[in-house]
């Protein structure tokens, strides 16, 4: 399964389940590739109650992943799990998940970076890159650090946090093949204008 | 594979059944603490984990583990079935709130068990037919250590469900071994309990103590 440039992350306080819902047709019509549901406040079972939910619309070729929760991901057939830093090591989640399915991996410095890509996930997520309202007070890491992990693997990293579609080109230049969102898309006034113009700016950099 | 902790087995096995918690262990390392329990009697230990990296949990996961698979002692994770077939635990345990119990069941296949803590005697039976192995069942007492398990239910919310299901069922919240007899004499096979083991200055003794009283008071009631 092809990587996803354009990654839509869930944050429930920021857009309502509902609202997302009411949103989602129309964002991937923009352009959005990948939905990763991400909802750590969530018990399992409404986890559960959410994704399948948003499986119903989630349909290829647009991709839904899930974060941390590959119990879920199964129970729900998602095409892929985002397992964060510190979650399931990548060589047993890849034994669960089996082939076909993407398994991606946050990371926040080179080295995690080496260990993630030689564990076997099929792309990197790093962060954040700018300063973003999703992490208060936590120093980003920037287009520096971004530009050395993507050295240092030759998997396709996403670049996460404070990304707008202004920086695009930047991070794309400093060796990202997609990008990650929350609220540059969920916050906006026009959500589906807002991914248009991620999705445009990504195909002005013409990939990897 | 089909689990080896079926039937009997399965029963002797949740006699005495310790809970992990960090928050009480008063310092101590979750793996002295559980090879303490062991020692003294417990039958089987669950990995509960509600905060912190999931990658410590898997960690200690594989610690708890091999502990278990040693002394013959079935090993259960708490709510996450993926940490659960991570480790090859022999099962794991969920609740109201957590993946419904038909769902655990298709995730793991006949592999592991299935425990399940019901808060209605409808969600009992449910369980039962869902495929459940077990029941947790609770609080039975009052209990400081879930502040959202909700008022104690008590004995005879216990009996009503012991009665109704033929898949074993088990005590927990707020039993020692001064209260644990009157869970067995209310149906349980046998108690969970967090505290009354991981709080305890002697570990290994408060374990042997509440597993003689579960004994006991098991081959009174002729089980």
């Amino acid at each position: 399964m092809q990587v996803p440039r354009l990654h839509l992350v869930t944050d429930f306080q920021v857009c309502p389940f509902d609202r997302f819902l009411a949103l989602l047709p129309d964002l991937l019509a923009a352009g959005v590739e990948a939905v990763q549901v991400r909802a750590r406040e969530l018990p399992s079972g409404q986890l559960l109650a959410v994704v399948r939910a948003l499986r119903r619309v989630i349909t290829p070729p647009a991709v839904l992943i899930v974060n941390d929760r590959l119990d879920v991901a199964l129970l729900c057939e998602a095409d892929g799990v985002q397992l964060p830093e510190e979650g399931l090591p990548v060589e047993e989640a890849r034994r669960l998940l089996g082939g076909g399915r993407l398994l991606g991996r946050s990371v926040h410095s080179v080295a995690a970076a080496r260990q993630a890509a030689a564990a076997g996930t099929d792309y990197l997520v790093f962060g954040h890159v700018f300063e973003t309202a999703s992490k208060p007070g936590l120093q980003s890491r920037g287009v520096e650090t971004l530009q050395a992990v993507a050295r240092a693997v030759s998997r396709p990293v996403i670049a996460i946090g404070g990304v707008t579609p202004e920086r695009v080109p930047a991070v794309c230049a400093a060796g990202a093949y997609g990008v990650a969102v929350i609220r540059g898309i969920l916050g906006a006034s026009d959500p589906a204008a807002t991914a248009r113009a991620y999705r445009q700016a990504l195909e002005g950099t013409g990939g990897v | 594979m089909v689990s080896q902790w079926r039937g009997s087995r399965l029963r002797e096995a949740l006699r005495l059944y310790v809970i992990t918690d960090r928050g009480l262990a008063r310092g101590r390392s979750e793996v002295e603490i559980v090879r303490a329990a062991i020692q003294g009697g417990a039958t089987a230990v669950q990995l509960r984990w509600k905060t912190g990296p999931l990658s410590e949990a898997v960690q200690l996961g594989r610690a708890l583990r091999a502990l278990c698979r040693e002394a013959g002692v079935l090993f259960i994770v708490n709510d996450r079935v993926d940490l659960a077939l991570v480790l090859e635990a022999d099962g794991v345990h969920v609740g109201v709130s957590d993946l419904p119990a038909a769902e655990t069941r298709r995730l793991v296949g006949d592999a592991m068990v299935v425990g399940f803590s019901p808060e209605t005697l409808e969600q009992a039976l449910a369980a039962q037919a869902a495929g459940a192995d077990y029941l947790g069942v609770g609080p039975v007492y009052p209990t400081g250590t879930k502040p959202d398990a909700g008022p104690a239910v008590g004995l005879e919310h216990l009996e009503r469900i012991a009665r109704a299901v033929r898949i074993p069922v088990v005590g927990i919240g707020g039993i020692t071994a001064e209260n644990a007899a009157a869970v067995i004499q209310a149906g349980a096979v046998g108690v969970a309990v967090i505290s009354a083991v991981v709080g305890a200055e002697d570990v290994r003794e408060a374990a042997a103590r509440l597993r003689r009283v579960v004994d006991a008071a098991l081959a009174e009631r002729g089980a």
